[in-house]
């Protein structure tokens, strides 16, 4: 197919879409800088209100982005000469390297350089340089790290097969207070990102009964009631996750990190069965090839590539998280969701949400 | 143009050869129906690539330069062409277009879409006319051949590249045997010197820039006009203020702004091109009462902008290496796009 030229892809008058740019952080992610580069380039050739700024060894920026197709209007380059592997300790090497490129990056949104931090590299410390460099929006006592999750229903005006769960890893021990704060900012992320006017937020909890779980979770279901603007359907089970009963789910960080790990564990199981059965017997083989079609459906509507990354909700810059296995696509996405929240305003949202609660 | 100018014009010192189409012209003629399509245009409503004309008006400003045009659109569009030209404020001293009726006529098809044996013999008959000590810079773009041809007509006038080579690409390049004669009696004929500085290639098809680098650091693959007046600045062809009015042109007619003009620059930076003393020109240029961006931004933001680029990079990178091109490997540059064995 022809490339499209230059002209072609860019109207080169400025457009009503305010320029947006994201800060990638291009070290520390399992598959190298080339793949983040890659994956940033092709959002400068997509969409035109969005820049990229690299963070990153310059050299290695250079080398990678001189043999990719990308437009340099609205490439920059930032150098950072350490970054945060993915086996270090968070806190320990961030403050070892002052240079980390995550640090540098979120020193450069917060600075206004860029307005949104995709990062796929170490989540702790992706976490822990927003929190030593964002402020917290006001009303919101912790951040939460949202994730998402292919559901059997589907949400939102396209059809969107993932629901949102939060938090999932960066506050552990959460108040009802944390709890209420993530039902209004999953639902505000919910609202902008899925674009589902009205998501329905429900708790996780071990029963459906308002009085069932910790004292915590009883005390945020019984606020939750009353929140204006918010759909809130009370508590779920864990067996409503994959139904996708509720758009938005909320529980503690030490809950959902370890749901999140289920539900993967849940999926390598039926994937290593899956093989089991294809070498054990010829019907069996037959069977499954039979069914691939429908496989690589639920495969290509469940890809978690498309979905991009998770949010750290809460503070009052974006910042997303890319899965550290991420390649150009994801990137590509990650970086969309971050321009979507930024020109919709995500933290105001979220303010406005819970001046309501 | 004074009497004394018309009897006996005064020689170039520098000549600037362009193409048109993707260089000067945005035109899209990848399909049959962009082809009529720009075919059918009239001047009014061609546009010129951001920057373009603005660079041209101000590389001819000086007064002691020449304007050669060379392009593959057919001789049934020069009066369009002119008036487009014409209408920019663009005046050249050569605009050469393709017979291709002739080709046609004659049955010699591969001429219709083969580039380097129409382009190479025009660009040596053409500094067969030219003073031996003049100097040359050519704009180009990435759809076709253009940093082939160029570099090669460069090598050939200053002797870099033996007769058998040229014959050897000339007859991979597919070019008709009077063709390859015409080339080598015209390059027989010219005087040996080094005059090609720089090669421009605009890229309209936003082809890495590495692709370019086998022609080594004298082709410089540039994004915008913008980036072409930088480079231009630094090798002593044009003044601060001369590069700020093309960036004007740039704003206030395509939407450019401070974000991609200092992006731009970066680009070039990164790239090992010459950028730190042209920075400092130009915060003196901005920094001087007949500033011309105060009436776009502030002057004070331009400044701090360029100045973070800058040192956003740590150390300012090393040049590009000079190079032999070995343009036997090449050949397939040399080929019409639809016959590329490579994909880019």
């Amino acid at each position: 197919m022809a490339k499209k030229s230059k002209a072609a892809q860019t109207p080169p008058a400025a457009g009503p879409v305010r320029p947006v740019t994201i800060a990638f952080d291009v070290m520390g992610s399992d598959h190298g800088p080339e793949e983040i580069i890659r994956g940033a380039a092709q959002l400068t050739l997509d969409t035109p209100h969005i820049h990229a700024l690299f963070v990153g060894d310059r050299g290695l920026i250079d080398h990678a982005l001189s043999s990719i197709r990308h437009n340099a209007e609205r490439v920059v380059v930032h150098h950072a000469a350490q970054f945060v592997a993915m086996h270090e300790k968070p806190a320990a090497a961030l403050d070892d390297k002052r240079d980390a490129s995550v640090l540098v990056a979120a020193q450069l949104v917060a600075a206004g350089e860029a307005e949104a931090l995709v990062s796929a590299g170490n989540t702790g410390a992706g976490v822990l340089a927003c929190a030593r460099t964002f402020k917290l929006i006001p009303g919101v006592k912790r951040a939460a790290l949202a994730t998402v999750y292919p559901t059997q229903s589907t949400r939102g005006e396209k059809d969107d097969p993932f629901s949102l769960i939060l938090d999932v890893g960066a506050t552990v021990d959460a108040t009802a207070d944390d709890l209420v704060a993530f039902a209004v900012m999953g639902a505000a992320y919910s609202r902008i990102i899925s674009r589902n006017p009205n998501p329905s937020v429900a708790l996780l909890s071990n029963g459906t009964e308002a009085q069932k779980g910790p004292p915590r979770v009883v005390e945020a279901n019984a606020r939750l009631q009353h929140v204006k603007g918010l759909r809130f359907i009370g508590n779920v089970e864990g067996v409503d996750i994959p139904k996708g009963t509720a758009d938005v789910i909320v529980c503690d960080g030490f809950v959902g990190n370890v749901c999140l790990k289920m539900l993967e564990g849940v999926h390598e199981t039926v994937m290593a069965l899956a093989k089991y059965a294809y070498k054990e017997k010829l019907l069996w083989r037959a069977g499954l090839a039979m069914l691939s079609g429908g496989f690589e459906r639920i495969k290509e509507v469940t890809d978690w590539e498309q979905y991009g990354g998770a949010p750290i909700l809460g503070f009052d810059r974006i910042f997303i998280k890319a899965h550290g296995r991420s390649k150009a696509r994801a990137i590509t996405n990650a970086g969309k969701v971050a321009a979507k929240a930024v020109a919709n305003d995500l933290a105001r949202s979220i303010q406005e949400g819970l001046k309501a609660s | 143009m004074s009497l004394v100018d018309r009897i006996d014009p005064v020689p170039p010192k520098r000549i600037y050869r362009w193409d048109l189409d993707k260089t000067y012209l945005q035109t899209d003629f990848d399909s049959l129906r962009q082809l009529v399509r720009t075919a059918l245009q009239k001047a009014g409503e061609k546009k010129a690539v951001p920057g373009a004309a603005a660079l041209i008006r101000e590389l001819k400003a000086r007064g002691d330069s020449r304007l050669c045009i060379v392009s593959g659109s057919p001789t049934q569009m020069r009066a369009v062409l002119s008036e487009k030209l014409k209408l920019d404020g663009v005046e050249f001293d050569e605009l050469v277009l393709k017979d291709n009726v002739s080709n046609l006529l004659r049955g010699r098809f591969k001429a219709l879409r083969g580039q380097v044996g129409y382009k190479l013999p025009v660009l040596l008959e053409s500094r067969a006319r030219a003073p031996v000590d003049s100097e040359e810079v050519l704009f180009g773009d990435d759809a076709e051949a253009d940093a082939f041809i160029y570099s090669l007509y460069a090598d050939m006038v200053a002797r870099r590249v033996n007769e058998p080579v040229v014959y050897r690409v000339l007859e991979a390049s597919e070019v008709y045997p009077d063709d390859i004669t015409r080339i080598m009696r015209q390059w027989e004929k010219i005087g040996v010197s080094d005059p090609v500085r720089r090669i421009f290639i605009n890229l309209d098809r936003l082809t890495p820039p590495a692709f370019f680098g086998k022609y080594g650091p004298r082709v410089v693959p540039i994004f915008n006009y913008f980036q072409a007046a930088l480079v231009l600045m630094a090798d002593g062809h044009l003044t601060a203020t001369q590069v700020v009015k093309v960036a004007v042109e740039m704003i206030q007619t395509a939407g450019y702004n401070l974000l991609t003009l200092s992006n731009s620059f970066q680009d070039l930076m990164r790239r090992g091109l010459p950028m730190a003393q042209v920075a400092q020109a130009l915060t003196e240029a901005l920094s001087g009462p007949q500033a011309l961006l105060n009436s776009v931004r502030p002057v004070p933001d331009i400044l701090a902008a360029f100045t973070k680029r800058i040192a956003a990079l740590g150390a300012i990178p090393a040049p590009p290496p000079v190079r032999d091109v070995d343009y036997l490997s090449l050949i397939d540059d040399a080929r019409p796009r639809d016959k590329k064995g490579k994909k880019r």
